[in-house]
């Protein structure tokens, strides 16, 4: 009778996961619990790691049909690499974003591009660990600390390599709080943290709605190659700043961002499976990816002080650091890092500025890049 | 010149980099401009809203 159930039960165990479970899966499970954990109880971006945690455990279950062909996390990453997701999210972020901050102090802009010089550092750091120059490339816009534009990058230049660089984006991205402060503290002085600016004039209707179509234009002029990002960031924010598309922008900034984002923490928490993510390169890039962030925020902070050699009134040091692209995580880092020596000393609103600039800062980069390697 | 190689990736860096600043600037300069569209009138917002 044994004899007769013995096949039958083996190759129903087979059949399932278990059989194929090692510990590779066991660790990412593990990472993938981590993540939640950190979005849970720490908050780091919980919009993020919850979903891309909770993927990335699924993910690690061998033969979980929602990776094969026609599943569900299948689907999602097919929006990733067709590059249809990242477009939305900027998309979602133009309607909700008010530019007033950059348009009401536009001296501050420079700042989005002081603070990239990460994403060069992190590219020739990939050269010298033998990455071709593609994947260096898309390897040094982790730099630019803006998820879209990282996940952009690297479907173009090296899809091969767009989990690592998807997680270390959006790992780096929310752990800022974490990454920037000790950065700005050591290249700063207690006096610098706490140079108060002044109220910036008010910015005209006429102004926040000529800026997306002047924008947009200009972009596509220039820089065709990331037009995608831009555009659809520069459409949302049309949507906002005219008054009469007021549900078209609620849409775009609330559900087809929610939408969005849904899919693209499966897409990316999918991609999180351990035989492909367990390797030396994965390790390289996170290290890299790191690396870039912190030189990125170093540099900014240095062109804040650079530019208070030339400038008649000072600035705070600190809103060079808001000059990485994660908005709005690195205004609010300066924010908070001003606020810890002058508990008046409000810098949210002036800090938005050099950090919507640096969205900018990196889809320029990443455009050159892309016009300079293709 | 082969571009996978270290003196490319040192010089694709630079050219970025400058371009980046030079660009980035450029667009400062036309934010600035989009104040004298004022010069030309003022919206009225309560209108403009449905």
């Amino acid at each position: 009778m044994l004899n007769q159930f013995l096949p039958f039960l083996t190759a129903l165990g087979e059949q399932t996961g278990v059989a194929q479970l090692y510990w590779g899966n066991v660790l990412m499970m593990a990472i993938g619990v981590a993540m939640i954990l950190l979005g849970v109880v720490k908050k780091y971006e919980p919009l993020l790691l919850v979903g891309i945690g909770f993927a990335c455990v699924i993910s690690n279950v061998p033969g979980s049909s929602l990776l094969q062909p026609g599943g569900l996390f299948a689907d999602a990453y097919l929006g990733v690499s067709m590059l249809i997701l990242p477009p939305l999210i900027f998309f979602g972020v133009g309607a909700m974003t008010d530019f007033a901050p950059m348009l009401a102090n536009p001296k501050l802009v420079v700042l989005g591009a002081a603070a990239h010089l990460g994403i060069f550092v992190a590219l020739i750091g990939a050269k010298l660990l033998g990455f071709t120059i593609y994947e260096a490339g898309a390897i040094g816009i982790i730099g630019g600390a803006d998820g879209p534009m990282a996940i952009f990058m690297a479907v173009k230049l090296a899809p091969q390599l767009l989990p690592q660089i998807s997680v270390a984006a959006y790992s780096y991205m929310a752990l800022m709080p974490l990454i920037q402060p000790p950065v700005m503290r050591l290249l700063t002085t207690k006096k610098e943290r706490m140079i108060r600016m002044k109220q910036m004039r008010a910015v005209s209707r006429l102004e926040k709605i000529a800026f997306p179509v002047v924008i947009g234009v200009i972009v596509n002029l220039l820089l065709p190659a990331v037009a995608p990002l831009i555009t659809m960031l520069m459409m949302g924010n049309l949507f906002k700043e005219v008054l009469v598309t007021e549900r078209l922008a609620q849409a775009a900034g609330n559900a087809i961002m929610n939408i969005t984002l849904i899919l693209l923490d499966v897409a990316i928490g999918s991609t999180m499976v351990a035989d492909k993510f367990l390797t030396v390169s994965t390790l390289e890039i996170l290290g890299l990816g790191l690396f870039a962030f912190v030189i990125g925020t170093g540099s900014g902070v240095v062109g804040a002080k650079m530019m208070n050699l030339v400038m008649k009134e000072k600035i705070n040091p600190l809103l060079g650091s808001a000059g990485i692209a994660s908005v709005p995580i690195a205004a609010r880092v300066t924010a908070t890092v001003a606020l810890q020596d002058d508990p008046e000393n409000f810098l949210i609103y002036q800090a938005m500025g050099p950090n919507l600039a640096g969205v900018f800062g990196t889809a320029l980069s990443g455009g050159i890049m892309l016009a300079l390697l293709q | 010149m082969s571009k996978d190689t270290l003196t490319f990736a040192v010089i694709l860096s630079v050219i970025d980099f400058v371009l980046c600043f030079v660009m980035i600037s450029g667009i400062g300069g036309i934010i600035y401009l989009l104040r004298y569209l004022n010069r030309f009138g003022k919206l009225d917002e309560t209108k403009m809203r449905l």
